[in-house]
């Protein structure tokens, strides 16, 4: 499977998806277009392009070529900014970066255990001091109020 | 011209009030920075910096962003010259004749001609908007839905054609941005659409979570955990200055560089790169020993720098007069004008005075500050190129994080922002331009707005498109462009564009 084939594939997927999801919007008319109108569209046109590349991709390089060297940590960043979404309203932010930034230098980039501690409290801290004391921008602070 | 000298004052007055000028300072400062560093693009930049000038009024803000866009213009030559890596892309082509003028021990005029070539494009690309913008503003006024929807889907439609490689690709990428774009209330009926229930999405999906995901962490996806150490050249403030017969030959390709760039930023697309590959062929083409291009030409550092500068001052024409951004970099200015409460169009100008002048004077500030600030300053913006990536990953994530938080103070557009990162990530693998993207999630509303109000109006008939001549021509500059950009694909032949992003792959 070419990168092209395969990336057509699941664009025109999206479209189908659109399409299906759409049914609960009007569609109104020509003269009064609804608010399914416009996606219903933009859905038509995501599948024709979408099998454009399906068609037209037999020549891209195979999906396979591609190099995924740098996935572990790929996963781990995404993985932190998953925990910030999920837990930083929750435990607030200065907990939350300790236990990112801790992670990320300390168990993903294996720093010294000073260099760890001291890049991880100085930016969690730092950074909480220069946005929400000094610029005034409200950080959480979860549920202790740290 | 009595009234734009009587504005132009007034401008002044408010980029010379201290705050106004340390703001440009600081925007300045930040934005060299982040031109140095790579990885962290003048995009990236600015919509992570975007909340700290919640704090700020508008014209303040709108200096200090503005002077982080041009400032990465800027700092991107620095590592360019200095070490063949290019701090943004649109530095990418000064890294062949300013990287070969280092190894000839001759970094220090390149730098200086690229910070002077800068300075010069800056400036006059401000006279250029200070001049077009008014009357282009003027113009739109008269402007109507049709008008609107018409000159939107030709920006779109142009920017798939300039921004190179595959144009099927490009087209979907729109396609998907404005997808995205639909995500919310209805404006015209109130009708939830595609948010599952959760409320934060009512208002859409922002533009600085897609922004920030696509650029800031998508990139540290694909490129954390290389170790590559760098060799830093520091060069010192006595070598800097160019021969004369240097500074003679960079003085027509910096003028070329400056007329060419702004009129290139002008039309929808990556004008700030393509405008350095289409400076650089053109030098290349006018000069009598093209063969020294590649070796150390001078002409090949200022045409191109020159043309990056003036392209970024170009692209705010379209977006302070008609309130259409022409690529994502504008995109995110006009949605942090949009956050201070000012809505960018033909009536901007007219309305925010002290806002438009204000940033037209401290665009001339900044561009002298920034002259005055490279060249000395170059040996500790370099340093910065020492810290490890692996130090710098985790300090780019939180600042992704704390920016995209602080706009709504949402958890939701963190999400957003990560679910974007993966998506731009996985995009960048299957070779797909994602600038697209941002500028199809800015335009969604207002393209589906006037699409909607133009039907009512016309009683659904869709040839109110072309019997409103205005109209008639974007939508035929729109099928000129389709038809320009299907011609390698019928006639299999290689375009510019394909042209451009091997050159692009190569350097």
């Amino acid at each position: 499977m070419t990168i092209d084939r395969l990336s057509g594939a699941v664009l025109v997927l999206l479209g189908l998806f659109v399409v299906w999801e759409r049914r609960v919007l009007p569609l109104g008319n020509h003269s009064q277009p609804g608010p399914g109108y416009f996606p219903l569209l933009l859905a038509i046109l995501l599948i024709i392009l979408g099998t454009l590349l399906v068609l037209r991709g037999g020549l891209s390089s195979s999906f396979r070529s591609l190099s995924w060297s740098e996935a572990p940590h790929a996963i781990a960043i995404l993985g932190c900014s998953v925990f910030a979404t999920l837990f930083m309203e929750r435990i607030g932010y200065r907990i939350s970066f300790l236990i990112i930034m801790g992670f990320l230098f300390g168990v993903m980039e294996r720093l010294r255990l000073w260099q760890a501690l001291t890049l991880t409290l100085g930016f969690s801290f730092g950074t909480f001091y220069l946005f929400d004391t000094l610029l005034r921008v409200p950080l959480p602070r979860g549920g202790w109020g740290f | 011209m009595e009234a734009t000298v009587q504005n132009l004052i007034l401008g002044f007055s408010t980029a010379f009030a201290p705050g106004n000028i340390f703001y440009a300072l600081i925007g300045c400062l930040i934005g060299t920075m982040v031109g140095v560093l790579p990885g962290v693009g003048p995009l990236a930049g600015i919509s992570m910096l975007l909340p700290t000038t919640f704090g700020l009024d508008a014209t303040s803000a709108i200096i200090l962003l503005a002077g982080i866009y041009y400032g990465a213009m800027y700092g991107g030559s620095t590592t360019s010259i200095l070490m063949r890596i290019p701090g943004e892309a649109a530095s990418v082509i000064t890294c062949i004749d300013g990287y070969a003028m280092s190894q000839k021990g001759r970094a220090g005029p390149a730098l200086a001609i690229a910070a002077i070539g800068s300075y010069i494009a800056g400036t006059l690309s401000v006279v250029g908007l200070m001049f077009l913008a008014p009357p282009l503003a003027k113009f739109a006024l008269g402007f109507g839905p049709p008008e609107y929807f018409s000159l939107l889907l030709c920006g779109l439609i142009v920017l798939s054609y300039m921004t190179g490689g595959s144009i099927v690709k490009n087209f979907t990428m729109i396609v998907l941005g404005l997808l995205f774009g639909m995500v919310g209330i209805d404006q015209m009926s109130g009708y939830f659409r595609f948010s599952y229930g959760l409320v934060a999405l009512g208002d859409g999906i922002g533009i600085v979570p897609v922004a920030v995901g696509l650029f800031g962490i998508s990139e540290i996806l694909a490129t954390a955990g290389q170790s590559k150490k760098r060799e830093v050249i520091k060069p010192h403030l006595r070598d800097l200055l160019p021969s004369r017969q240097e500074l003679k030959d960079s003085l027509k390709p910096i003028g070329r560089g400056t007329l060419l760039g702004f009129l290139i930023g002008i039309i929808p697309g990556s004008a700030h790169i393509i405008s350095t590959f289409v400076s650089y062929a053109m030098e290349r083409k006018l000069s009598k020993h093209p063969e020294r291009f590649g070796k150390g030409a001078i002409e090949g550092v200022a045409g191109p720098e020159s043309a990056n500068n003036a392209a970024s001052t170009g692209a705010l024409v379209p977006m302070l007069a008609l309130g259409v951004p022409t690529g994502p970099i504008p995109a995110v200015l006009l949605a942090a004008l949009m956050v201070h409460g000012i809505n960018p169009g033909p009536l901007f100008i007219k309305e925010q005075p002290v806002v438009f002048w204000g940033l037209i004077a401290s665009m001339y500030v900044g561009n002298m500050v920034l002259l005055l600030l490279n060249l000395p300053m170059v040996g500790l913006f370099v340093n910065f190129l020492r810290v490890p990536y692996r130090i710098l990953y985790p300090t780019i994530l939180m600042f992704c994080i704390v920016g995209v938080y602080a706009v709504n103070s949402s958890v939701v557009d963190v999400g957003i922002m990560s679910v974007m990162g993966v998506i731009g990530y996985l995009l960048r693998k299957c070779d797909f331009e994602i600038a697209p993207i941002v500028l199809g999630v800015v335009l969604a509303p207002i393209i589906e707005f006037s699409f909607r109000q133009a039907l009512a109006m016309s009683n659904g008939a869709y040839l109110i498109f072309i019997q409103r001549p205005i109209s008639a021509v974007f939508l035929g500059v729109a099928l000129v462009m389709i038809f320009l950009g299907i011609k390698p694909l019928i006639w299999k032949k290689k375009d510019w564009r394909e042209r451009l992003s091997e050159a692009e792959k190569s350097t």
